[in-house]
């Protein structure tokens, strides 16, 4: 049983003998590594490139869903990418303009 | 002039379907990696743009193979792999990876 279900996925036309597995699973490494970065300071984030990280995450999402078939594993990596991508830019949008005010507060006080 | 972009209007991967505007967004990481390129290398996540490198060049087989061919997807990640290998070399220099003379110096 188990083993046929196997050996139907194995030799699928979008199975993982193919690049179009390969493709699209291994975009999973762009929302690891953006995962990996939670730890970097946000000083070191890059706006641009999250931007770009959070729309195409964003613009791939929508469309995974109004191509035929419906493509699940395609939707679930652009939501991870347009979620890591949104949570980065919060972090570095956090830093610049809030804690700003907090620093500035404290030296007119002080 | 006029034939050929109504031809492009109405191909089966134009901007009238959805092979078209996916690539179009996939634009914003070949712009990002541009805006980055001036900015100081301690800055460039080397795990990040080792992975566009990988992930990139996949997509570039994929892009030849699927049906429609979609050689807009094809340059788009073209162009990408050479931006994020550009950075990828920026990192590494920065990080002392390319250095080859003085073995002892490197500790």
């Amino acid at each position: 049983m188990a083993s046929s279900k196997l050996q139907a996925f194995w030799n699928h036309p979008a199975g993982p003998k193919t690049i179009h597995f390969w493709a699209p699973t291994f975009k999973w490494g762009i929302s690891i590594a953006n995962i990996a970065d939670f730890a970097k300071p946000p000083e070191k984030i890059s706006y641009p490139q999250q931007v770009a990280v959070a729309c195409t995450g964003i613009v791939w999402s929508r469309y995974s869903m109004v191509i035929t078939p419906k493509n699940w594993n395609l939707f679930s990596v652009n939501v991870a990418m347009a979620g890591t991508g949104l949570y980065q830019l919060s972090r570095k949008i956090r830093q610049d303009y809030f804690s700003e005010e907090k620093e500035a507060a404290a030296s007119l006080e002080g | 002039m006029a034939t050929a972009f109504k031809a492009f209007l109405n191909s089966p991967v134009g901007p009238k379907t959805t092979h078209f505007w996916g690539p179009v967004s996939n634009w914003g990481f070949i712009l990002a990696g541009m805006a980055d390129m001036n900015k100081p290398p301690e800055m460039i996540s080397g795990r990040m743009t080792a992975v566009m490198c990988v992930y990139s060049g996949l997509f570039m087989r994929f892009s030849w193979v699927v049906v429609p061919r979609n050689i807009f997807l094809l340059a788009t990640h073209a162009s990408n792999e050479s931006v994020q290998l550009y950075q990828l070399s920026r990192y590494a220099r920065a990080q002392g990876y390319l250095q080859k003379k003085e073995p002892e110096a490197q500790q």
